[in-house]
């Protein structure tokens, strides 16, 4: 792997830790948030921690943020309100197909994906059977229309 | 082109700082939080990055992995706090609570 692909994912990740950190809205920072735990488990993944990179997504991107998320609307600190209808209007249109093509290519590739741990057998075979690539980029399309789809019913028409 | 490890354990760092900073700036206890958050990923990062390059990182990785549970679990327990202070104070400005409190 090459070092630029590390200033990348690492400008990638603090880009988006700054952006969580010092934006005033709490929507905005709870997304941002949630995009850099994804970024993380990305950075894991690559670099030859794929267990590490989807334990930290499920975690942190997935548990976690809700908590947050939930504990942010219990308290009243959010609305929700990001963006605009349109905008959201056209990220969807783009994304639903995105996320299509997405699960078509991952559903072609199963048959002929390899093992990408020859050691690990039986109890978690099935987990390796998919390509992590696929895996991962899948749940970034989908966090990113899921987003997408929390704004779109979020505003008030 | 400096390595990867290099990028990474500066990145921790920076990221570590940037969540120190915002914890000492930040006047809500969600974005306290946050920034906690933030630190947690700095340390993931830095724990990971030592093992880059090693013949053994595994070690590196089971390390995160605790990270990750610990990290995870501090701040379930700090949201849970943040409810139950704002259901008693109303608000969750740290200065304005320690206000009410006297």
């Amino acid at each position: 792997m090459s070092s630029e692909v590390a200033l990348l994912l690492s400008a990638a990740l603090i880009a988006s830790v700054i952006g969580a950190l010092f934006s005033r809205s709490t929507s905005v920072s709870l997304i941002m948030l949630f995009y850099s735990s994804l970024i993380l488990g990305i950075i894991f993944a690559t670099y030859g921690g794929i267990v590490s990179g989807l334990v930290h997504i499920i975690t942190f991107a997935g548990a976690v943020s809700v908590m947050l998320l939930t504990v942010t609307l219990m308290t009243g600190e959010s609305k929700l309100m990001i963006g605009s209808f349109r905008l959201a209007l056209l990220l969807s249109v783009v994304s639903v197909p995105v996320v299509g093509a997405a699960a078509y290519e991952l559903l072609q590739g199963i048959s002929t994906s390899q093992s990408s741990v020859p050691g690990v057998s039986s109890l978690f075979q099935f987990i390796w059977e998919f390509r992590s690539w696929d895996l991962l980029i899948l749940v970034m399309i989908f966090a990113a229309s899921m987003t997408v789809i929390v704004n779109l019913f979020s505003r008030k028409i | 082109m400096p390595s990867d490890q290099v990028i990474f354990t500066a990145t921790a760092i920076v990221l570590a700082f940037l969540g120190l900073a915002s914890m000492a700036y930040s006047r809500n206890l969600i974005k306290t939080v946050m920034s906690f958050q933030v630190i947690v990923f700095g340390a993931n990062l830095a724990l990971f990055s030592s093992g880059i390059g090693s013949p053994q990182p595994y070690i590196s990785q089971t390390f995160v992995l605790l990270s990750i549970f610990v990290g995870a679990s501090v701040e379930a327990v700090a949201l849970a706090l943040i409810v139950t202070i704002h259901k008693k104070y109303g608000t969750l400005n740290p200065w304005e609570i320690r206000r009410l409190k006297h």
